[in-house]
């Protein structure tokens, strides 16, 4: 089921991504961090991860090394 | 209500295309604007929102260029490995406390309204043209803004001026002090400009009108904000003279000598002369 979620950030990478060229304050960036999470966490998990991750990247955040939550057995 | 849930699984993003059309229809019907005016005012509306986001995001991309040497600096040091690079970057604006200019968010906002206009434009071209009365033009050379950009040798200027536009719009708005990066994202629009050829007119107008307006931001907050000398160095050459001199490299803090506070730097310029001397003759 994740694989939808990361299939969206892929196809957002490779469009308006691409349009849009910009590079992220955090590290890893914004759309990693949600392949990341979605991995890690499931397509809903994730997603609410991913989402809060891309509130906090706004101009007055700043930035760092953010990792997304680790894989945990499922 | 079922109805609009079968709307919404036949295509997700059908909400954003009906918030977008009844934007457009209230500035077309109620204001009175032209079709092709109503998405120059969307897209100005959207902007108009954004701007306490995109006027930090300057103020931020200007106080990152003061710092521009270091990072280069760091970017050189850690060349080969990207990963430990961007993890100095983030380790040096935290010790610096910079906002890095870049994020996603204010990008990210304008996702949705561009998702809503090619939707709402892609309908405006199947639906008939009484359910969108009134005039498709713009300007006298955009015959219909619902039609792709390459049918009418109008849309090829259009395409002239997003591409000058969005080159212009990156100078103002490239957050990344990387030089080749920069590049990149400043070419990008010629290499985009074959898939955007295919979009509706209409869209490439709102992204034409917001690049302006990225443009217009980007000039007036540059002209508004005065440029004060970098705090960062200043608090750095403020904090280290001790160690500048007994590593005698401090070559930035040097340079900035001019910005420092008048009577300290008298004191410490004459002794380091002595130092370097010393240095060259014999080591202690």
């Amino acid at each position: 089921m994740f694989r939808l979620g990361v299939a969206a950030v892929w196809l957002y990478r490779v469009s308006f991504g691409a349009l849009f060229p910009t590079t992220c304050k955090y590290h890893p960036s914004c759309s990693q961090y949600a392949v990341e999470a979605l991995r890690a966490k499931g397509l809903f998990r994730g997603s609410a991860l991913a989402a809060w991750r891309l509130l906090r990247c706004n101009p007055w955040s700043h930035g760092g090394f953010d990792p997304a939550p680790p894989r945990v057995g499922r | 209500m079922s109805h609009l849930i079968a709307l919404i699984a036949s295509n997700p993003l059908t909400p954003l295309e009906h918030v977008a059309r009844h934007i457009l229809n209230w500035l077309h019907f109620s204001v009175g604007l032209s079709w092709a005016w109503s998405i120059v005012a969307l897209t100005v509306m959207v902007r108009m929102l954004l701007v306490p986001l995109t006027v930090k995001q300057i103020h931020s991309m200007q106080n990152l260029q003061r710092y521009a040497p270091q990072m280069k600096e760091i970017q050189k040091k850690y060349k080969q490995d990207k990963k430990k690079q961007n993890e100095e970057l983030m380790k040096f604006y935290r010790e610096n406390q910079i906002n890095p200019a870049a994020s996603c968010l204010p990008m990210l906002v304008q996702l949705p309204v561009f998702l809503g206009l090619y939707y709402a434009l892609k309908h405006f071209s199947r639906e008939p043209a009484a359910l969108h009365p009134g005039n498709l033009s713009f300007l006298h050379f955009i015959p219909s803004i619902a039609d792709h950009t390459t049918s009418h040798w109008g849309g090829f200027v259009l395409l002239v001026v997003y591409v000058t536009s969005q080159m212009a719009s990156t100078l103002f708005m490239a957050t990344t002090v990387d030089k080749m990066q920069r590049y990149l994202f400043m070419f990008m629009p010629v290499v985009f400009v074959f898939v955007i050829a295919h979009f509706p007119a209409g869209l490439v107008l709102y992204w034409v009108t917001t690049n302006l307006w990225t443009v217009g931001q980007g000039l007036i907050t540059r002209r508004l904000v005065p440029k004060t000398p970098a705090p960062g160095l200043e608090k750095k050459s403020s904090r280290t003279p001790p160690s500048d001199d007994s590593g005698g490299g401090g070559g930035n803090g040097a340079q900035r000598d001019p910005s420092q506070p008048k009577p300290e730097p008298q004191a410490s310029v004459a002794p380091r002369k002595v130092r370097r001397k010393k240095q060259a003759g014999g080591r202690r």
